[in-house]
C-alpha cells in the first residue's frame, strides 16, 4: 500500500528558509560581483525583494509553529524566549564588529563581498529576533482578548502583511508615503500596545524577572537598529534589505511594546501583593466552598477557615475552639502561639469589653464578629468571629495582631464572607452525612419488609371442602398485622387472624413474636379459648406496657362442618350463612391479649361454636379496612363490608377478596396513601 | 390533632379530650394522665364527647395505667363517647375494665355514690 512519509514541516520549513536566505545571498552577492567588474547581469531588484518576503513569511510560519507546539506558555517563558532571541541576534552583531576590529584595516576588512555576507547574516538575525518578538506579543495581547481586540490585532497583521509588499510600490526609496507608511504602523503599534492584562497576574518575583527580560529587548531592539543605521550609512551595501517598511514598522512595535511592559510591570510592583492577595482569597473561597467532600472531616474545613482567615487579615497569631457536647470549648488548632500566652489572653478577653460581654454569655446570635484592643505585651489587636452552623453555635475563631486597631472594614468583610461560606460548607458536610445515614436505615428497613412479608404464609392450609385466600398491605415499610394456618390431620385446621397495636417497626416486631407463639401452642392441638389464655401469659412476659395484640382463634373441623373460635379483642368476624342468604357478625366477648396480664384474663373469653353449611363464606379482617377513611373523612365502616359480602358471595374466595380490596381502595380514593395496615382473609365451604 | 384540657372541680378532675387520638399524638394523652398520677389525684374522669376517633395507640395508653389505677385506688371513668368511638372499646374489651357512662350526670352519680 501506498504510505505518504512521515513529513516533519517544522523541519522543512526551516530548511526552506535557510535556503532562502542563501538564496538571497547569493543573488545580492552575484548582482555585487556583477556591479564591481562592471556587467550588466540582468538581475532585476525585483528578484531580492520577492526573496526577502518569501524569508519574512517563512521565518513568521516557522517561529508560529514552533510556539504553536510549545506546551510551557507561561509569560516569563514567553518574555525569556524574546529576550534570549535578542540576547543572540545583537552577540552575533557585536562579534561580527570585534571580527572587523581584529581585522584592523586589512585589505580583507575593506572587501565589499565579506561585508555583505555578515550585513545579510546580520539582517538574518534581526528579523528572526523580531518577528518571533512580534509573536510574543500577540500572546500577551491576545491574553483574555475580546472580539475588540482579535480585531485590532487582525488589522494590524493585514498593515504588516500590506507593509511586505509596499517594497514593489516606492522602489526602497525613502520618500514621503515611506514616512507616512511608518507613521501609521507606529501610531497602530502604540494603540494595540496597551493589551497589558497579563501583567497583573504575574507573583512579585516574577514581575522582576520580566523587567529584566523586557530591560534585555529593550537594548536588543536599540542595539540592532543601531547596527542596522550604521550599515545604511556605511554605503557600500548595493541592496538594501533593511529600509524595508515592514522591518521597521516590527521594530517600533517591538520595542513600544517592550518599553510599556516595562514601565506598567514597574509602576505594578507596588500594588502586585495586593492583587495576589485577592487572588489567594478567591482561591480560598473555593476551597471553602468545594470541601464538601464526604471523606473530608469538618475539622479540614476549619483548618482551611483558620488560614484563610489568618491570610486575610495579616494575622500574627490565631486560635480556634470548637464547643464540644458538654458545652465546653476545645482547643481545634493553635497558630504561632504558646498555651500559656493563649490562656493569659483568653482571661484578659474574658474581663474586657466589648468581648467580655460575648463570651460571657454566647446568647448574641445575629453578632458577626467582635473586635477591639488588648493589652498584652505582644499582641495588641483582637477579634473574635463565631461561627455558627444551622444557628447553633459551633465555636470560636480568635485572630491576634501585634498592631493597634489591627482590623479594618475590608478585612472583618472578607473574613465574614469566609465564615458565612465555611458555616455553609459544614451544614452542606452534616446533611449529606445524614442523608447518607437515611439512606441506610432506609435499605435496612427493605430488608425489614422482605424479612416480614416472609413471615405472612404464602400458602394457606385447606382440603378438598373449603377454600381460602389471604392478602395483607402494610401502611409502612412494616406492619403488626397477621395471620396463619395449620393442619392438624386431614380435616382438622387451625386458623389465626391478628392485629398488633401501633404500627411501624414496634408493631412488626411484635407481630414475629406473635407467630412464634401460634406456631408453638398450636401443635398443642389446644381449644380456641385455652389458646388464647396461653398466648397471654407468654405476651404479658414480652410485650410493652401500653401494647396490645386483638386477635381471633378458630378450629375448624370438615367432618363435623363446624367451625370453634374465641375472640381476643379481634374484629368481629364476618360470617354469610347460605341458610339465610345474608351476612351478619358472630358476636362473642373477648378481651385484646396483653390487656390483663394475670389469671383474670380468662374470665374475659368466650368460646364459641357454629356450624357451616356448603356456600357459607367467612371473611376475618382487620381495623385498617374498618377505619379507612375516605376524603371527607368519613370511615369504611362494619356496614359497607357486611353489604359487599352480601352481594358477592357467590363468587370465588378470590374474587370476593379482591372485590373488597377495590371497594376499600376507590372509597379511600386513589391519591391518598394507606395510613394503617390492612389484611384481609376470605373462606369459602364447597360441600 | 388531639385537644387536651384539664378542669379540677374540688376532688375530681376532669381531662377533656377533642379531635383523634393516633399513634402520633397518643404520648401527649399518656403524659396528661401520667402527670394527673404523679399530682395524686384520686378522681379522675374523661370527657370524650369531643373525641372524633381513637386508634389502638389511643387504646394502649388507657390500658396501660389499668394496674396504676388499681394499685393507687384512682376512680377513672370515661364518658360521652360517640356510639363509634364506644364500639372500638368495646370490640377490643376494654369496656369491661373501664367505667364507661353515657352521660356527665350518669359519670357524677357513679363518683358520688363510690
Amino acid at each position: 500500500m501506498f504510505k505518504l512519509p512521515n513529513i516533519n514541516i517544522g523541519k522543512i520549513t526551516l530548511l526552506v528558509t535557510i535556503l532562502t536566505w542563501l538564496g538571497m545571498l547569493f543573488v545580492d552577492l552575484l548582482r555585487l560581483f556583477g556591479t564591481i567588474n562592471q556587467m550588466n547581469l540582468g538581475i532585476a531588484p525585483e528578484i531580492t525583494w520577492s526573496l526577502e518576503i518569501m524569508f519574512f513569511i517563512l521565518i513568521y510560519i516557522f517561529i508560529s509553529r514552533s510556539l504553536a507546539q510549545n506546551e510551557n506558555n507561561n509569560f516569563i517563558h514567553l518574555i525569556w524566549r524574546g529576550a534570549s532571541t535578542g540576547l543572540m541576534a545583537l552577540g552575533t552583531g557585536l562579534l561580527i564588529q570585534f571580527f572587523y576590529y581584529l581585522l584592523n584595516n586589512t585589505r580583507l576588512s575593506k572587501d565589499p563581498l565579506l561585508a555583505n555576507f555578515f550585513y545579510h547574516v546580520n539582517f538574518g538575525m534581526t528579523t528572526i529576533f523580531l518577528i518571533s518578538c512580534t509573536l510574543l506579543w500577540k500572546h500577551l495581547i491576545l491574553y483574555q482578548k475580546n472580539k475588540n481586540v482579535v480585531q485590532q490585532w487582525q488589522i494590524y497583521e493585514v498593515m504588516l502583511t500590506v507593509s511586505m509588499f509596499f517594497i514593489y510600490f516606492n522602489q526602497n526609496s525613502f520618500d514621503f508615503t515611506f514616512l507616512f507608511g511608518l507613521l501609521f504602523l507606529l501610531i497602530f503599534s502604540i494603540i494595540i500596545s496597551v493589551n497589558l492584562k497579563w501583567i497583573p497576574y504575574l507573583t512579585f518575583k516574577d514581575k522582576w524577572k520580566s523587567i529584566l527580560f523586557f530591560a534585555i529587548i529593550i537594548i536588543s531592539s536599540l542595539g540592532l537598529f543601531l547596527q542596522m543605521l550604521s550599515y545604511s550609512e556605511k554605503g557600500f551595501i548595493l541592496v538594501n534589505l533593511t529600509d524595508n517598511l515592514f522591518l521597521l514598522g516590527l521594530f517600533g512595535f517591538v520595542f513600544i511594546y517592550a518599553l510599556f511592559s516595562f514601565l506598567v510591570t514597574l509602576f505594578n510592583l507596588p500594588t502586585s501583593s495586593v492583587f495576589e492577595q485577592k487572588l489567594t482569597e478567591a482561591i480560598n473561597f473555593q476551597k471553602l466552598s468545594q470541601s464538601i467532600q464526604p471523606g473530608q472531616s469538618e475539622s479540614q474545613v476549619l483548618d482551611i477557615l483558620m488560614d484563610s482567615c489568618m491570610s486575610a487579615a495579616y494575622v500574627d497569631a490565631a486560635w480556634l475552639e470548637v464547643k464540644d457536647e458538654n458545652n465546653h470549648f476545645q482547643i481545634l488548632h493553635q497558630r504561632f502561639i504558646t498555651n500559656k500566652d493563649r490562656k493569659d489572653i483568653k482571661e484578659l478577653l474574658k474581663e474586657k469589653k466589648p468581648f467580655s460581654d460575648y463570651l460571657k454569655n454566647n446568647r448574641q446570635i445575629d453578632l458577626e464578629h467582635i473586635h477591639g484592643p488588648l493589652d498584652h505585651e505582644i499582641f495588641n489587636s483582637a477579634l473574635i468571629i463565631p461561627i455558627r452552623v444551622n444557628k447553633e453555635l459551633l465555636g470560636n475563631i480568635y485572630l491576634l495582631k501585634e498592631v493597634k486597631n489591627g482590623f479594618n472594614k475590608e478585612m472583618l468583610n472578607i473574613i465574614s464572607t469566609f465564615v458565612g461560606q465555611a458555616s455553609i460548607s459544614l451544614e452542606n458536610h452534616r446533611l449529606l452525612n445524614e442523608a447518607l445515614r437515611t439512606e441506610r436505615y432506609k435499605e435496612e428497613l427493605k430488608i425489614a419488609q422482605r424479612v416480614q412479608r416472609s413471615l405472612l404464609p404464602s400458602e394457606l392450609h385447606h382440603n378438598g371442602s373449603f377454600n381460602i385466600v389471604g392478602f395483607s398491605e402494610a401502611a409502612d415499610e412494616v406492619g403488626g398485622d397477621y395471620y396463619e394456618t395449620y393442619q392438624f390431620n386431614e380435616h382438622r385446621f387451625a386458623m389465626i387472624i391478628g392485629d398488633v397495636s401501633g404500627k411501624g417497626t414496634s408493631a412488626a416486631f411484635n407481630m414475629a413474636q406473635m407467630k412464634g407463639i401460634f406456631h408453638s401452642l398450636a401443635q398443642l392441638d389446644l381449644s380456641p379459648k385455652e389458646f388464647l389464655i396461653r398466648a397471654n401469659s407468654a405476651l404479658s412476659k414480652c410485650l410493652a406496657k401500653n401494647h396490645f395484640i386483638t386477635t381471633t382463634y378458630y378450629l375448624l373441623d370438615t367432618d363435623k362442618h363446624e367451625i370453634t373460635f374465641s375472640r381476643a379483642g379481634h374484629c368481629p368476624t364476618l360470617y354469610f350463612k347460605s341458610e339465610n342468604g345474608k351476612s351478619a357478625y358472630l358476636k362473642a366477648d373477648g378481651l385484646g391479649l396483653g390487656i390483663v396480664r394475670s389469671g383474670k384474663f380468662e374470665n374475659y373469653l368466650k368460646e364459641k361454636t357454629i356450624n357451616y353449611q356448603p356456600g357459607d363464606v367467612l371473611v376475618m379482617y382487620t381495623d385498617g379496612i374498618i377505619e379507612a377513611k375516605d376524603q371527607a373523612g368519613e370511615e369504611f365502616g362494619y356496614d359497607r363490608l357486611r353489604e359487599i359480602l352480601d352481594i358477592s358471595y357467590q363468587k370465588t374466595p378470590n374474587e370476593i377478596k379482591e372485590i373488597i380490596i377495590d371497594e376499600v381502595y376507590s372509597f379511600v380514593g386513589a391519591s391518598s396513601l394507606t395510613d394503617d395496615d390492612y389484611s384481609l382473609l376470605v373462606v369459602k365451604f364447597d360441600k | 390533632m388531639l385537644e387536651i384540657s384539664i378542669q379540677t372541680e374540688k376532688d375530681q378532675t376532669t381531662l377533656i379530650l377533642k379531635g383523634q387520638v393516633d399513634a402520633s399524638n397518643s404520648v401527649e394523652l399518656d403524659e396528661a394522665i401520667g402527670e394527673l398520677l404523679n399530682k395524686n389525684h384520686k378522681k379522675i374522669l374523661v370527657d370524650g364527647s369531643g373525641l372524633e376517633y381513637i386508634s389502638s395507640a389511643g387504646l394502649g395508653v388507657f390500658m396501660s395505667y389499668l394496674e396504676d389505677f388499681e394499685e393507687q385506688k384512682v376512680l377513672f371513668l370515661i364518658y360521652g363517647l360517640s356510639e363509634k368511638v364506644i364500639n372500638v372499646f368495646h370490640i377490643l374489651g376494654l369496656d369491661q375494665l373501664i367505667t364507661i357512662k353515657a352521660n356527665k350526670e350518669e359519670a357524677l352519680q357513679t363518683i358520688h355514690e363510690a
